[in-house]
């Protein structure tokens, strides 16, 4: 339709409406929608009556609320009468409409908005006239436009079909009552940095879905939620650059009722109770800490770090000179886990969704990983004299313990262990400040045991003396590394299919080849090694490419991560188990063999016909990374536990057993058989 | 390599990763999003062009109905006639990815442009691949934008302030961007500087 044909259109439009009620009708249509009143067949007298205009809309198309969200609009209705007195549009609550990349709010299906009316004093009759006009869209939009009137007699007694006014009731029910009869109450609302502002309510019971009245303050966007208690934080994204307002208003819905809050003013600062703030975040700091300190036993840290204090034993260098050597690697160490936390930062402010061990899902950096660890392992066997030179490196100049520092996080990553889950889970949604201070505090954590060592002479002293063992305990701890290696392949086998292990492997092959000729054939031999080695890596890294099919569950009884499938078992009351997990996340996989697939805990499943679901974040997926965040977390593993008809699911410890499985179904309480590992 | 080159080799997927994920936006009071746009005669406009200038930026769709109101009615060309007489730059864009609603090949695009007697300074900026609109986190059409001479956005939101598919309601509407370029070149301050972009969703 070109421009012109369409400005024919309205000239036609406002030519109807000059004719005053001539082409008026008792209904009005469109494309995809046709218009109708709910209206009694009489009014009473004085008495005051509640009806509306009903919007037939084609199944897949929508038509809005009074903030239509990202883009769309909301109907208009513009009235005149005969001196009846008229309300305000009332607005059932609406529904949250993901459209490409934006969201609108309005309804699923059919919808009717209601206004009250009342007769005028002494008529024998009522009449209105509205000029209408709406905008309904599926993808593309089409904007409508009607004339209605309404005649009905009064009399002493309304008359309604019955039919219409069930509809009539049906509706009502959604629109949204006073604010202060609602079962939740407004703590405060906030300003959270530029882009944000949060809402937090009290209350008990399931959270609300929170829809904001003014669409130039905030966008539709789903607000991300956090509960606490009976305390709930929901944090809306601001449209770019609006200026506060000095108040603004929410509707609030169960999903079967709705209740309205129009002037919340905001307060100047959050208004937690800065004490409970304080504690919290004083305990996640610490829980970050330990968590660290953790990390130096994981089997991917433990003998870099090994080596690297004997070398420090070795050397028998001053106090001064081995406290050095301390600080270097904390700053190494503490600068490597500041740098991850501004990048999550960044990330979380891009709206990319993301959480701990997301370089592990970068096919480069695994393989670049592998390489590492092979080269490490190859140098702790004692095959070749690079790993000397890696290690004096790490062992004699400062710049080596700083990357030794740096190195540890890098080999760390993959270990999320006790106590980390709830401080990088907090560190996701808290404010940049906090989230950061988090990360530092692992840093610290992490590098705490080393300094401690290498500041102390007294524990250094009460290390075994330097000898030959420690070439032996070297070869040893060569092992562990090959064991990461394969590890590895295996994540870059999950990430890129069949073809990872092939490109790994053949690079590794490469590699040692390379060293071969390097050794074996003085100075050319250096130069072919070098040629060989580089071509390797650059064709290896080249031929980085995601495979075409989806990876499957091995057929089992676990099921993909799919909501839709969650909710309608949960409404139907069944017991559902999600295990959020990850190739890379190697604490996930020992439960998952040790526990979750063994054959007494898949029989307790089976017999209780619970739905297995199984979350996989090997690579990016926002749905599981919003899920997660749903439940506070943003990293792996997490074990979340729905019993049949609960509302809300519990969580299991990061470290499973199976005796915390079988509570489940006995009733006992699985926080006391375990210690938590949430502060 | 020694172990420098490889924590260099672990950091740099990590650290190219972040502006691939990040989605931005033009908000008002920061530094507008750099782009580069080949026009629909073939001549490439880039926010550095237009250092030192005013520029308006226009979100385009010739079948959304909002557009259809503001180019209908003579409007937006009639905006566009006035601020570009005053020296200000005033870019549209199409957005709409090959096969969405709106795309245009550039032939195509010139006849719009001529069709609709657009008196931007530019014919249509072809953006099939959405990088300016994601760029500057254009929602809607017509989505407009306002960069100051110093590169800073002043305003970013909806044209005006009723979101009516009905053209017989401009007369009575508040024009933002009208007000925000009055206010600007007047040397006072913008009253509005942001408000929610109505229209059609962009097709990306």
């Amino acid at each position: 339709m070109s421009v012109f044909k369409w400005v024919a259109r309205y000239i036609l439009f406002a030519l109807s409406i000059a004719a005053g009620g001539a082409f008026a009708q008792d209904s009005a249509s469109g494309d995809h929608v046709r218009v109708r009143w709910l209206a009694p067949d009489s009014f009473a007298v004085g008495e005051t009556e509640t009806i509306g205009f009903y919007f037939e809309v084609d199944p897949g198309w929508h038509v809005y609320w009074r903030n239509a969200g990202d883009s769309g609009a909301a109907p208009r209705f513009d009235f005149s009468s005969d001196g009846a007195g008229i309300g305000e549009i009332q607005w059932p609550f609406p529904t949250r409409l993901p459209i490409e990349h934006l969201t609108n709010l309005g309804y699923e299906g059919n919808v009717a908005y209601l206004f009250d009316v009342t007769p005028a004093a002494g008529a024998e009759k009522l009449s209105l006239n509205v000029n209408l006009e709406w905008l309904v869209c599926k993808i593309d939009c089409i904007p409508g436009f009607g004339t209605m009137s309404l005649e009905r007699p009064v009399g002493t007694a309304g008359r309604w079909n019955g039919g219409d006014r069930a509809l009539r009731d049906q509706f009502a029910q959604r629109i949204p009552r006073p604010g202060s009869a609602s079962p939740w109450r407004t703590v405060s609302l906030s300003e959270s940095g530029a882009e944000k502002v949060r809402l937090t309510l009290e209350g008990s019971g399931e959270s609300p879905r929170v829809f904001p009245l003014d669409g130039n303050l905030l966008t539709a966007t789903q607000p991300a939620l956090r509960t606490d208690g009976d305390r709930m934080d929901y944090t809306f994204a601001r449209v770019p650059g609006a200026p506060r307002s000095a108040a603004t208003g929410f509707v609030l819905t169960d999903g079967e009722r709705a209740w309205q809050f129009d002037e919340i003013p905001f307060t100047a600062a959050p208004v937690a109770p800065p004490e409970v703030e304080n504690t919290a975040l004083w305990w996640l700091l610490l829980a970050a800490f330990a968590g660290g300190v953790i990390l130096n036993l994981m089997p991917c840290v433990f003998p870099v770090l090994s080596i690297k204090l004997f070398g420090l034993v070795d050397r028998g260098a001053a106090v001064h000179g081995r406290l050095r050597e301390g600080l270097m690697y904390s700053a190494g160490s503490i600068a490597t886990f500041a740098a991850l936390g501004a990048l999550l930062l960044a990330l979380r402010a891009g709206g990319a969704a993301v959480g701990w061990g997301f370089q592990l899902q970068s096919a480069p950096v695994v393989l670049a990983l592998v390489l590492l660890f092979w080269l490490m392992a190859l140098s702790f066997s004692g095959v070749f004299e690079f790993g000397h030179r890696l290690m004096n490196l790490a062992g004699s100049s400062r710049g080596g313990s700083f990357a030794t520092g740096v190195l540890a996080v890098f080999v760390a990553a993959p270990c999320t262990g006790p106590f980390m889950g709830a401080a990088l889970g907090a560190a996701a949604v808290l404010p940049a400040a906090s989230a950061m201070a988090i990360f530092l505090g692992l840093g610290a954590g992490l590098a705490a045991p080393f300094l401690l060592l290498s500041a102390s002479p007294v524990l250094l002293e009460r290390l075994p003396a330097p000898g030959p063992w420690m070439e032996t305990l070297r070869q040893l701890l060569a092992f562990p590394l090959y064991a990461t290696v394969i590890w590895l392949l295996w994540v870059l086998g999950r990430l890129l299919g069949d073809s990872g292990w092939l490109i790994g492997t053949l690079l590794l092959l490469a590699v040692v080849f390379a060293l071969w000729l390097g050794r074996s054939f003085a100075r050319w031999g250096r130069a072919a090694g070098y040629l060989v080695a580089v071509a390797a890596l650059i064709t290896a890294f080249g031929a980085l490419r995601a495979p075409d099919e989806d990876r499957q569950l091995a057929g089992s009884a676990w099921q993909p991560y799919d909501k839709a499938i969650i909710d309608r078992a949960r409404a139907g009351g069944r017991a559902v188990f999600i295990d959020y997990t990850a190739a890379w996340c190697i604490t996930c996989q020992v439960n998952k063999k040790l526990v979750l697939e063994s054959q007494s805990v898949m029989e307790l499943f089976q017999s209780h016909d619970v739905l297995l679901v199984r979350a996989d974040w090997t690579e990016r997926d926002p749905e599981i990374t919003g899920a997660l965040a749903e439940l506070g977390r943003n990293s792996v593993p997490v074990y979340a536990w729905y019993p049949p008809g609960a509302e809300k699911p519990e969580l299991l410890p990061q470290i499973l057993q199976e005796r915390m499985i079988a509570a489940l179904f006995s009733g006992e309480n699985i926080l006391q058989l375990t210690e938590d590992d949430t502060p | 390599m020694n172990g420098k080159q490889l924590i260099r080799s672990l950091l740099l997927p990590l650290v190219m990763a972040v502006p691939a994920l990040a989605f931005a936006a033009a908000v008002p009071g920061e530094k507008a999003p750099a782009f580069s746009e080949a026009d629909a005669a073939g001549k490439t406009h880039a926010l550095s062009d237009y250092a030192g200038q005013w520029l308006v930026i226009e979100w385009f769709n010739k079948d959304c109905p909002y557009v259809r109101k503001h180019y209908g009615s003579g409007n937006m060309q009639a905006l566009q006639d006035k601020y570009t007489g005053r020296d200000i730059n005033w870019l549209t864009v199409i957005s709409s990815a090959k096969g969405k609603q709106g795309y245009l090949e550039p032939a195509q695009a010139l006849k719009v442009a001529e069709s609709h007697k657009l008196n931007a300074s530019a014919p249509f900026l072809l953006d099939a691949d959405g990088s300016m609109g994601r760029a500057y986190g254009a929602k809607t059409t017509p989505h407009m934008f306002i960069i100051n001479p110093e590169g800073v956005v002043v305003y970013a939101g909806a044209i005006d302030d009723n979101d009516s598919a009905n053209p017989a309601v401009i007369p009575d509407s508040k024009n933002y961007v009208a007000a925000a370029l009055d206010a600007s070149l007047g040397g006072e301050v913008i009253a509005v500087a942001s408000s929610r972009a109505y229209g059609c969703s962009v097709k990306y």
